[in-house]
């Protein structure tokens, strides 16, 4: 389907600025520190991104789930909806959006509970509570929540088509493709259209192979100052993953995290 | 999950519900005026009978297709609404589709012998119909549906395509890696033949061989082909179009279905001949005969077609404004008597009489 970023829901209703964040998180970050916070939604994103792959998506059905899931909680507490409904649920709506096909209801609920057992159980101890009920009553939520804007430009295309023009360079690709997907771990998709991140993921990679770039990238013409705060958030990821033990830390965080009243 | 609220579908409740106008692919169409500023809206209630599927993936479709879609002849959708989850609803609310209003169907015109077309006025309603069709394609969407029941007309005579509930995103890349399409689409009246012979990898033509037929009804007042099966639908086709052959349409014996559908052999094409009783126009017979082409390969497509002659020599196209104005009550197919049997065959159409009794119908064709 073609069509075109600007004129896209969203460009026009969700492209966020850092105050809407702020100022929706102020619940949640009455009890988690900004850190916390921030670990929680790296650790939603891995655990879309394993069953994803479980359930063998493409790259581009798990990068529509998982802005799914940044838009809830950008907008709601996580004590609305339990994030280890919503993000099966997210997997389920984008995989019917991308034309992936409808992922049948008795795999997704095994393939979930079999990747909480088998790769999250430092996390989730128990048994994977949810059913196929909870996961279509989550989605007229999500769909509600997002206004039904379903359609999501990501950065790998207009990537692709940088490189097209950068054809010595393509041994850059594989890497700025991976700081892509690493970029769904920071904010940066809810507040930037995707070609400025493309462009930021680029920079980075060129950095750190050492190719220069800088010519190229100013003659792209586009505001620099955006494509450096992107790679200032996306730099700021990699700081902190430093001195992270995440199958350490985050049963800990998870403890804390609001949660949903149970009836 | 009690404390959500969510202020961004707004509630169904700020439309008031007036009467109901049709049965779409997956739901029911009402006419319904906005509380607030007295607007006309049509409401189309998405269905949610596969529970299993979730939201339907139709419905995904529709929605995300038409806010993709922005012209003046494609029907614009204004928002989604939902009801209030209560305890009454098992908590769960119901979706609706809110569009713009539009007064008539083509289907519900054409079968209301009061309703005369000139032929600027039929040039018209076609330059419309192709203009859309050329926006959704170069847009890269099939609207898979084409029929005179999902073309409706504004009280100004502006066209619009509506119902993408079928419709879906193609692609251009080379066909060995192009995704393979369901050929169940189309109502059975309107369906190109490449589809009734199974082909699974096509294009805008099916909406063409779609537009052709529309266009033939425009004087023909009828659909012109009512096949009750598939395999009947194919024997009409070559009773107008001539025999399907490799002559005609090299590579038609590569298709699924071609060895297992009996196809009628040594029939002479016929397009012009029949439709000449009923359309004078030369160029609009040349039209309608490479509009009604076997081969999807050979088949008009719509930028040529806006290009043909039919268009730009005289009559020129007149607007449908000033005949419209004189037809005060709203003609929608699903309100006529039932005078296509077989129309709706999806749905298994529950129609009701009329709710206009000064409105009389009688067949044409």
């Amino acid at each position: 389907m073609a069509g075109n970023y600007w004129q896209s829901s969203q460009y026009q209703q969700w492209l966020l600025d850092k105050q809407d964040l702020v100022r929706e998180r102020q619940h949640d970050l009455k009890i988690l520190t900004e850190e916390e916070y921030q670990k929680i939604m790296i650790f939603f994103a891995n655990f879309i991104q394993s069953l994803g792959e479980q359930l063998k998506l493409r790259q581009q059905v798990i990068a529509t789930a998982t802005v799914y899931f940044k838009r809830f909680y950008a907008r709601n507490s996580l004590m609305c909806i339990d994030p280890w409904l919503m993000a099966p649920t997210c997997i389920f709506l984008a995989s019917k959006v991308e034309e992936f096909g409808v992922i049948s209801n008795s795999r997704l609920i095994t393939t979930t509970a079999a990747v909480v057992k088998n790769k999250f159980s430092h996390a989730y101890p128990q048994e994977y509570p949810y059913r196929i009920n909870s996961v279509l009553e989550c989605e007229f939520y999500l769909l509600e929540m997002m206004d039904c804007c379903l359609v999501l430009y990501h950065p790998y295309r207009p990537l692709t088509e940088y490189f097209k023009d950068l054809s010595n360079e393509e041994s850059l690709y594989p890497l700025a493709w991976r700081i892509v997907n690493d970029s769904l771990r920071t904010d940066v998709c809810l507040l930037y259209a995707p070609y400025l991140i493309a462009l930021a993921c680029l920079h980075i990679a060129s950095v750190i192979e050492q190719k220069d770039l800088k010519q190229w990238l100013a003659e792209c013409n586009v505001d620099m100052d955006k494509i450096l705060e992107i790679s200032r958030q996306i730099l700021a990821l990699y700081e902190l993953w430093k001195n992270y033990d995440e199958k350490k830390d985050i049963a800990g965080i998870l403890e804390k995290m609001p949660k949903p009243k149970t009836s | 999950m009690d404390d959500l609220e969510f202020p961004y579908c707004p509630d169904s409740n700020k439309y008031e519900k007036l009467t109901k106008i049709g049965q779409g692919t997956f739901g029911e169409v009402f006419k319904a005026r906005d509380r607030t500023t007295r607007k006309l809206v049509a409401m189309k209630k998405v269905l949610m009978e596969n529970e299993k599927e979730g939201f339907p993936i139709t419905a995904l479709r529709e929605i995300k297709i038409l806010q993709l879609l922005k012209h003046e002849n494609v029907v614009d959708l204004i928002e989604i609404a939902r009801t209030r989850a209560t305890s009454y609803n098992r908590m769960k609310s119901t979706f609706y589709l809110i569009f713009e209003f539009c007064e008539h169907d083509l289907a519900g015109l054409l079968s209301n012998a009061h309703v005369k077309f000139s032929l600027g006025e039929i040039k018209k309603v076609m330059q419309q119909l192709l203009n859309g069709l050329y926006y959704i394609h170069s847009s890269k969407i099939l609207h898979r549906d084409m029929k005179a029941a999902n073309i409706l007309i504004t009280k100004n005579g502006v066209l619009k395509l509506a119902d993408f509930g079928l419709a879906r995103a193609f692609s251009v890349t080379a066909k060995d890696k192009m995704k393979l399409l369901t050929n169940r689409v189309v109502t059975l009246w309107y369906r190109p033949p490449e589809l009734l012979l199974g082909e699974r990898i096509y294009g805008p033509p099916i909406d063409m061989w779609g537009a052709g037929c529309i266009m033939a009804e425009m004087w023909t007042r009828t659909p012109i082909m009512q096949g009750k099966t598939e395999q009947h639908q194919l024997q009409l086709i070559s009773q107008l179009c001539g025999s399907i052959t490799k002559d005609v349409w090299p590579n038609v014996d590569k298709l699924e279905l071609y060895d297992k559908m009996e196809l009628p052999q040594g029939q002479k094409r016929k397009v012009r001949e029949r439709l000449k009783p009923y359309v004078q126009d030369k160029h609009g017979i040349d039209l309608l005969d490479s509009l009604l082409t076997l081969d999807p390969t050979k088949r008009i497509d719509s930028d040529l077609a806006l290009n043909h002659d039919f268009f730009w020599l005289d009559p020129p196209p007149c607007d449908l404004k000033e005949m419209l104005s004189q037809h005060q009550t709203s003609m929608f197919e699903y309100l006529t008597p039932a005078r296509r049997p077989g129309q709706k065959p999806a749905q298994g159409g529950n129609r009701r009489p009329t709710q206009m009794p000064d409105q009389h119908f009688e067949r044409v064709f």
